[in-house]
């Protein structure tokens, strides 16, 4: 009787997921598939830091996603920043859609070698590397290319096969 | 084996107790799968909301679906601090925090940015506020001062109906529904694509409630049909501009019972079936720009037509033109700067029914505002909101209303929050120039005399000084916290000021009137508590508990004479309380019940009562739903309001069922 319940959640499971969560899930994925240039860290097993500018929905989400795990020798560290200027640590920022007001304020303060990842059009527009777009209740990719060059970022073309290309000349900064 | 179903029944399995994906699952599937997922998402308005330094409820789209509430007005009950009380069939007196009265004037109604409230009369017919509820995206219910960004109308809360975008109604849908009370109700809707950028959706609905019962237990001839035809498009004009385009058409025909002076036939007077007619139209344009640098403007244009007929009031027209350009802007880290240009045009017309009139009989007025709102970040969770609206209205000339907003998030999961305002109810016509024969009074010498109520043409606002404090806090995963307290000090509160009786030729015969003259010599100190809780009991039950508390008091100015304001403390319930369950019996079917008590109001002998509705839900596969719902199971009947003109009739126990059809 329980493992029937157990099968039939599963696939409950599957078929529906927080929108955060999934999120959470691409975030700790691009790990994998993006290259630093090394000297943003400052060893070589220090961690990636994950950070979020904004209002943060993740909730507890993206801490328990990335907890234990170790992508190329390196953990994982999650923090919250109010301020850009408290972003020398990250090397993922998450720009919550609450900021698209200032989009280009965040972008044009932040250093290079940062992978910057949002959720809305204008976020691409406004010179950001990846957008998480949600279109039809999923949650689609797209990469400016052209961001991810000044950035310093390398996107491994595993992940640009599944993304839609934007070539979007950055802005001057 | 009878030990194993014992326990079987008392020990939820596990997977159903927790059916949601743990976060840790998806680190293990590919991104390919990952795009793949069916995301359900917890809508950012409401994460915004949580963090607003307002008392605000958002009843959402499955709230409403799974109330089994057929008009709006029942839809608000769920809402705290929303006193929602019947009158008949097709009125209802609704108010937020006191001052309750079929009349109600200190709450603001808009639906999709359109103010539905009647600017001239100062209240709201919730008998012309037809939507199709499976149309409705959101309800944003708001206790409290709300006018620095809504205006002159918005004192003690805003109703903020919102439907979804037609980009969210694609396909078929059609609904019946039969039952006791409502005995019709159907609706007919399509939506579809134009070209690559647009979207609209065109709907056609019926209604018919029944006559309910007098207290007496004849016939009250209060029964309500209408039909509605409406449609709303939505298009991307490019990636940075929205436009919507909506409209509707409205027809209703009802009855009521009233108790009338005849002013032409005097000292005639009696109690009669009165019809009542409405045809409201509008049609209503909103355009949204994203400019460059990441801020927004946009452009609402409204017209507004409303007709109603009904001899034992008046026959009155409205024509409501109304513009308003709103933008938005961060300035540097710290500031968000929200502000605003409104300008709003009615006429009316308004013929005299059997013992009233409003003069003058056509008249158009203009009111122009304005406001600026800045959000300051003082610290990384703390922000501090400034703003005012400005307006001029024809009555009273400028008036402002300020309000200071503090909220303060220590975490994610708590929010607290502090506000002081000012708001004004703007004079209506009617306060001004109103003539009512309310009752003939017999006199000693064998003749009558007339009370009569009049306007007064040099009448003031009335108005609020409010401070509230709230806090919020989402505990864990399954449960969150709401409350809100308020202390309100209302000045200058309408008043019915008793005169000299004088002796009058015309109408004839000739007799003595007594003038009551509308004035605005009262004053109020409210204060209340409003507490939700939102327990998520295991994944499939939820659990909503909530109570409100008000206290008034209210006091006449020594000047004044009006010996029955002092009463109306006793119009609104002191105090609310409800529980709601909704409890998914299966994937496919959900039982859904709301227990709500509401204490008795003194003032105008209503008991206390007790209701309870429910309703059974089941999905037949994705696109076919059967539900019944039961309203009012406690009691076979009870009453909930009064009025001394129009007979309050009793809220009988019913029940219907509904089939919906998507396609």
């Amino acid at each position: 009787m329980r493992l029937a319940f157990v099968a039939l959640s599963a696939v409950v499971v599957h078929a529906n997921a927080d929108e955060y969560q999934v999120k959470a899930a691409f975030l700790y994925n691009f790990a994998k598939f993006v290259e630093w240039p090394p000297d943003v860290f400052e060893s070589s097993d220090s961690p990636i830091g994950v950070c979020v500018v904004g209002q943060n929905l993740f909730g507890h989400a993206l801490a328990e996603i990335v907890s234990g795990r170790i992508v190329n020798r390196r953990s994982f560290l999650v923090r919250q920043i109010s301020d850009i200027k408290q972003a020398s640590h990250c090397q993922i920022l998450f720009v919550s859609s609450s900021e698209r007001m200032r989009y280009g304020a965040i972008l044009r303060e932040l250093r290079t070698g940062v992978l910057t990842v949002g959720e809305t059009e204008g976020f691409i527009e406004e010179g950001g590397v990846v957008n998480l777009k949600l279109d039809g209740g999923k949650v689609q990719i797209q990469v400016n290319i052209n961001a991810a060059d000044q950035a310093g970022v390398r996107i491994s073309s595993k992940l640009l096969s599944l993304a839609q290309i934007i070539r979007k000349p950055a802005q001057a900064k | 084996m009878i030990w194993c179903e014992i326990e079987l029944s008392i020990t939820p399995p596990e997977p159903i107790r927790a059916p949601q994906t743990r976060p840790r699952d998806l680190t293990e599937i590919s991104l390919e799968d990952l795009m793949n997922i069916q995301v359900t998402s917890v809508s950012k308005k409401e994460q915004k909301l949580a963090k607003t330094g307002a008392a605000v409820y958002v009843i959402s789209q499955e709230d409403i679906h799974r109330s089994g509430a057929t008009n709006i007005p029942d839809l608000l009950r769920m809402a705290p601090g929303v006193d929602v009380a019947w009158l008949d069939a097709n009125r209802w007196a609704i108010s937020i925090r006191g001052f309750n009265s079929i009349y109600a004037n200190k709450v603001l109604v808009v639906v999709d940015g359109r103010t539905v409230y009647i600017d001239s009369n100062s209240n709201v017919f919730w008998d012309q506020q037809d939507v199709p509820l499976e149309d409705i995206d959101h309800i944003e219910v708001i206790r409290g001062p709300g006018g620095t960004v809504w205006g002159g109308h918005a004192v003690n809360g805003v109703i903020n109906v919102i439907t979804k975008n037609s980009k969210a109604t694609q396909g078929g849908l059609v609904t019946a529904s039969t039952g006791s009370e409502e005995t019709a109700e159907g609706l007919v809707q399509y939506g579809g694509k134009i070209g690559s950028k647009g979207a609209y959706r065109a709907f056609g609905r019926y209604f018919n409630v029944e006559n309910s019962r007098a207290a007496g237990g004849q016939d009250a001839a209060d029964g309500w049909h209408g039909s509605h035809g409406g449609f709303r498009s939505d298009w991307d004009l490019s990636p940075k501009d929205n436009l919507t385009v909506q409209g509707d058409l409205f027809r209703a025909g009802e009855g009521q019972t009233v108790t009338t002076v005849f002013s032409n036939a005097l000292p005639l007077h009696g109690t009669l079936n009165d019809p009542i007619s409405n045809a409201t139209s509008n049609i209503l344009g909103r355009w949204n720009h994203t400019l460059t640098n990441g801020s927004d403007t946009s452009l609402l244009v409204v017209y507004d037509f409303n007709h109603r007929t009904a001899a034992g009031q008046v026959d009155e027209t409205h024509h409501k033109a109304e513009l308003d350009l709103s933008h938005h802007v961060a300035l540097g880290y710290r500031n968000n700067v929200v502000w605003g240009l409104g300008y709003r045009f009615e006429a009316d017309d308004i013929r005299p029914g059997y013992a009233m009139q409003i003069l003058p009989p056509r008249s158009s007025r203009s009111l122009f505002s304005a406001f600026i709102q800045d959000e300051i970040k003082l610290a990384d969770s703390v922000a501090l909101t400034l703003g005012s609206k400005f307006e001029h209205n024809a009555f009273t000339g400028f008036e402002y209303e300020p309000s200071v907003q503090l909220v303060w998030t220590p975490s994610d999961r708590h929010t607290l929050w502090a506000s002081a305002a000012r708001a004004v109810r703007q004079p209506a016509l009617v306060d001004s120039g109103l003539q009512a024969d309310l009752a003939i009074v017999p006199l000693s010498n064998g003749s009558f005399g007339v009370r009569t109520l009049l306007g007064d043409p040099n009448v003031q606002t009335d108005q609020l000084r409010d401070y509230e404090a709230g806090y919020r806090s989402q505990l864990n995963r399954r449960l969150s916290l709401d409350a809100a307290a308020f202390w309100s000090f209302y000045g200058r509160l309408q008043t019915m000021e008793p005169q000299a009786p004088f002796f009058t030729l015309n109408p004839g015969p000739p007799h003595l009137v007594l003038p009551r003259f509308f004035g605005n010599l009262a004053r109020a100190q409210n204060y209340g508590t409003e507490l939700a809780a939102n327990w998520d009991v295991n994944g499939r039950w939820r659990i909503s508990p909530q109570y409100s508390l008000l206290r008034m008091s209210i006091a006449r100015d020594p000047s004044s004479q009006d010996s029955s304001i002092e009463q109306k403390t006793g119009d609104s319930p002191a105090h609310q309380f409800q529980v709601r369950s909704w409890l998914k019996l299966r994937n496919n079917l959900d039982w859904d019940s709301t227990l709500m008590y509401v204490s008795a109001l003194s003032d105008l002998a209503i008991p206390s009562y007790v209701r309870l509705d429910t309703r059974l839900g089941w999905r037949l596969g994705e696109f076919v739903e059967l539900s019944i719902v039961g309203q009012n199971l406690m009691r076979a009947r009870h009453v909930e309001f009064s009025d001394p003109r129009i007979r309050q009739t009793e809220v009988e126990r019913s029940v219907f069922g509904k089939v919906t059809w998507r396609f």
